[in-house]
């Protein structure tokens, strides 16, 4: 883990991804850094606002249905920060609705899982090219 | 002679006596009997005869003719002596029959046993006609048809034999010398022999009949014994499976006995169910006990109890939710058997639920959604909190109709009485905008949408989103999208999210798969390769696979419990892609080559994409396993789906492996079979439920090579599928389980 700091520090840009399954968590970092970027996973939105994170976040992979806050409501509390960290929500909850509703509210992508990794690598790029 | 005689007996019966015959009176010398000087009776041998007719009775009744032949022979010392009896079979003595059989003849006309003649071409057919003892003296003087029976009967003593007080026929004792003169002693022993011959031959037919008897009752319980052990068979595999929890109690409440799955639900060991410690009085909640008793009333009324949900106590004191069903023996008095199924999961799924419900409040708040519940037979309205900030009225107020009219735009009064008076008699869903005019003259417009639901007791209910879009109410895209916000928010509070929610538990080890694949294809693409990482996450993948499967068998647990049906628009080739990818990992395992065509030109269905999927699930799994000892050549699976004629399609999963026996063919789809271990056999009865429930058909037909093809056709728009029917449950269609 701290290698992987490290070499965000050097200028790798840093993802984080929010989640409350395990298995993602576990997972989605390590391909994230076989694509290159610097990453690092946390179970709650709770936990992401009070990490060191928040600030030299370039792009949060975020959960929609978590205990507690919600993906949602983390994005609204970042937008009441003030913090335009461009977010690619998660979901494995199928529902047009809501992919509607966030992409509405300005989210960078949207990704059922599962998704692919070119589909993960398309929308992480959008949203990197969009911040 | 006896062929000869045999074969007359279409000779109609007027001619049966030729005119050139003798008269009866010429040839009879009954009379003579008591004029001719008797023998002393012999009492000591007629006893012994006695005793072995008696004897004979006893060893092998079937010989009891022949044995009267000999003793009539022994003791009148005749030349020939034996029966003649009417019958209809020429095996049995039948009191209409129309001629006579000699089932038994000692002596000189021996030869001639198993003949007979026709009823009126002999002497016999005389004794029945005067139902009394005749002495004949040649008798074939007036019957030409004996004149060929060699030697001829110088003398012929005949008694009647009686079967159930009938007369059935003759005994009879010839002389064919006058060595000796029949005398009065002689017809009185030939008439007691007679009597008791009857009497032995009655009681023999009972034996006969009373063997058939117990034979009929024997196969009757033989079968009934083969049907019990196939019903234990398969009682035994329910309880074996553990899939639900068994358990044998009886009314004073203990537990007699209990399979695996129930002891695991709480949590208790063999040995306290040995030591009885376990009883299901104690294992319930107080709370619960009342309910208990309701149900002890009606298996002490009527033997079973409905199935209902209730709570037991774990031995660390914690609860487990569970649905109760059972029964009392037949008969057994105090013993029953219950099946007992965990809902933990169930209850989960549902808090689940509920906590999506409160982070949608969060949601309302912020925006400005506000939400109602009104019970339309007793006018209880709840509101949420945002909407009383939306109306601007103090929290937690009581909530009438008339509360609400007070602030209603009176321009909209109209529109909105109309709308309460369509809303109380239709239970349709409904959407509408109104204005309310607030005590400050400001207007605030409302957009509400309805959905009617059945509450718990059945009573008619709607469930409202509403929001508050005075801000944006002129802006139509404004409108539009709140509407599909309000669409949405008013379906998730509609319940049915069962479905989804099983969904989402099986996309999020799916997920994880997938991205361990991808990521363990990566560190062995770079150079150099990354083994030690490509190894953990290929751990790592099979594991989430293992995780997958789990669910899905949860699911199917959960399945049998689910009886709602969501249709929706199905795209089949992508509920196919999903169950592929699901299943792929579980089949190269099994080292099984998966192969798919999927048609391009497929419509799309309306049907339950969760269920469907089950179906296809199951279709690969059997595949699968029917491959899984095939050695000799390649374990090759094609899934293929096409149009079929203009508005159905076709799904079919043909296997290279064992398959089936033509007769077999329906079998399969019987609930509870199963040839396999630890299969519960209820793969393909489900599935053809599912099938049947979207109008279609499911079958297996054999391959030209070696294996199997089932395949199902359903039509795109199945006529008369509506949310919630089919009564899809697979215990249903096994009576054996209950
Ligand atoms: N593709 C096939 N080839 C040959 N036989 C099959 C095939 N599919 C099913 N069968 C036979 O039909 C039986 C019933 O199948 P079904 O799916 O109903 O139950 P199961 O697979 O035995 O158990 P479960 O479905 O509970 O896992 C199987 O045990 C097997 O004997
Ligand atoms: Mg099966």
């Amino acid at each position: 883990m701290e290698r992987f700091q490290e070499r965000g520090a050097a200028g790798r840009p840093l993802l984080s991804v929010v989640d409350d399954d395990e298995s993602v968590r576990e997972s989605l970092p390590d391909l994230l850094r076989e694509f290159g970027f610097a990453a690092r996973a946390f179970s709650s939105a709770e936990e992401f606002l009070s990490s060191d994170c928040v600030d030299g976040t370039r792009c949060l992979i975020l959960d929609i249905a978590m205990p507690g806050m919600s993906g949602l409501d983390l994005h609204q509390e970042l937008k009441r920060r003030s913090q335009k960290i461009p977010i690619v929500f998660v979901t494995a909850l199928r529902d047009e609705a809501i992919r509607a509703r966030v992409l509405q509210q300005g989210a960078a992508g949207f990704l059922l899982k599962p998704f692919s990794d070119i589909d993960l690598l398309a929308a992480v790029k959008t949203a990197l090219r969009a911040d | 002679m006896t062929e000869h005689l045999d074969t007359r007996d279409d000779v109609p019966l007027e001619t049966s006596i030729p005119e050139a015959g003798a008269p009866l009176d010429s040839i009879l010398r009954t009379e003579e009997l008591q004029r001719r000087p008797s023998r002393p009776p012999a009492h000591e041998k007629e006893n012994e005869a006695l005793v072995r007719l008696t004897s004979a009775l006893a060893d092998s009744p079937n010989t009891i003719f022949q044995t009267l032949a000999e003793i009539i022979h022994d003791i009148t010392q005749c030349d020939s002596a034996g029966l003649s009896l009417l019958t209809k079979d020429g095996k049995t003595p039948h009191v209409d029959g129309r001629r006579f059989y000699w089932p038994a003849i000692y002596g000189m006309w021996n030869p001639h046993v198993g003949g007979g003649t026709p009823r009126n071409f002999g002497p016999c057919g005389d004794v029945l006609d005067q139902n009394r003892t005749l002495l004949f003296t040649h008798f074939e003087r007036r019957y030409p048809y004996l004149m060929p029976v060699s030697p001829a009967a110088e003398e012929c003593l005949l008694v009647p034999f009686y079967v159930h007080g009938r007369a059935v026929g003759t005994i009879w004792a010839i002389m064919h010398s006058d060595r000796r003169k029949f005398d009065a002693e002689d017809e009185r022993i030939m008439a007691s022999l007679g009597k008791f011959a009857s009497s032995a031959y009655q009681a023999w037919m009972r034996i006969e009949d009373l063997k058939v008897q117990v034979a009929e009752r024997e196969k009757a319980e033989a079968e009934v014994r083969q049907l019990a052990s196939g019903l234990e068979a398969k009682m035994r595999r329910l309880v074996e499976a553990n899939v639900v929890g068994i358990v044998m109690f009886n009314l004073d409440g203990a537990v007699i006995s209990a399979n695996e799955a129930f002891l695991h639900m709480v949590q208790y060991s063999r040995e306290d169910l040995a030591s009885g410690r376990v009883r299901w009085r104690d294992l319930t909640p107080p709370e619960w006990r009342d309910r208990d008793e309701r149900a002890i009333a009606d298996l002490k009324t009527t033997g079973v109890f409905r199935p209902f949900e209730k709570e037991y106590h774990r031995k660390d004191g914690s609860r487990v939710p569970v649905l109760l069903g059972g029964a009392l023996f037949e008969g057994g008095g105090n013993d029953g058997v219950a099946f007992v199924l965990d809902l933990s999961e169930q209850k989960r799924a549902e808090r689940a639920l509920r906590r999506s419900e409160a982070i949608l409040a969060e949601g309302q708040r912020l925006g400005q959604m506000g939400s109602f519940c009104w019970r339309v037979a007793t006018d209880e309205i709840t509101w949420s909190e945002q909407l009383y900030c939306i109306y601007e009225l103090e929290i937690g107020a009581p909530v009438t109709l008339s509360l609400v009219r007070t602030r209603v735009h009176p321009e909209d009064m109209t529109l909105y009485e109309k709308m309460l008076e369509q809303a109380r008699g239709g239970g349709d869903d409904f959407e509408w905008q109104y204005r309310l005019l607030m005590p400050d003259r400001s207007i605030k417009y409302l957009h509400a949408v309805a959905r009617a639901i059945r509450g718990q007791d059945g009573q008619l209910e709607y469930i409202a989103a509403v929001q508050d879009v005075t801000e944006r109410h002129l802006s139509e895209e404004a409108f539009n999208k709140a509407r599909s916000e309000l669409a949405h928010v008013a379906r998730v509070m509609s319940l049915g999210t069962l479905t989804a929610s099983m969904a989402h538990e099986l996309n999020q080890p799916l997920s994880g798969i997938v991205t361990n694949a991808s990521t363990c294809l990566r560190m062995l693409a770079t150079d150099p390769p990354n083994v030690d990482g490509a190894r953990e996450t290929a751990r790592r993948t099979i594991r989430d696979g293992n995780r997958a499967s789990d669910v899905v068998t949860r699911l199917r647990t959960l399945y049998s419990k689910k009886k709602d049906f969501s249709p929706e628009s199905i795209d089949l080739n992508d509920a196919v892609r999903e169950v592929l990818a699901l299943s792929l990992s579980d089949l190269q395992r099994h080292r099984v080559a998966l192969r798919h065509e999927l048609g391009e030109d497929l419509p799309p269905i309306t049907g339950d994409r969760v269920q469907l999927q089950q179906v296809v699930l199951n279709l690969l799994r059997n595949g699968s396993d029917a491959m899984n000892k095939i050695d000799d050549r390649p374990r090759e699976l094609l899934i293929r789906t096409e149009r079929y004629e203009e508005d159905h399609v076709r799904l079919s999963v043909k296997d290279a492996g064992v398959g089936f026996e033509p007769q077999a063919a329906d079998k399969l789809f019987e609930a509870f079979y199963t040839t396999k271990p630890d299969g519960m056999g209820i793969g393909l009865s489900v599935s053809r439920s599912i099938i049947e429930a979207h109008r279609g058909r499911l079958w297996a037909t054999a391959n030209d090579g070696p294996g199997a093809t089932f395949s199902f056709v359903i039509p795109c728009r199945p006529e008369g599928l509506a949310d919630g029917e089919t009564g899809i449950d697979p215990m249903d269609k096994a009576p054996e389980a209950a």
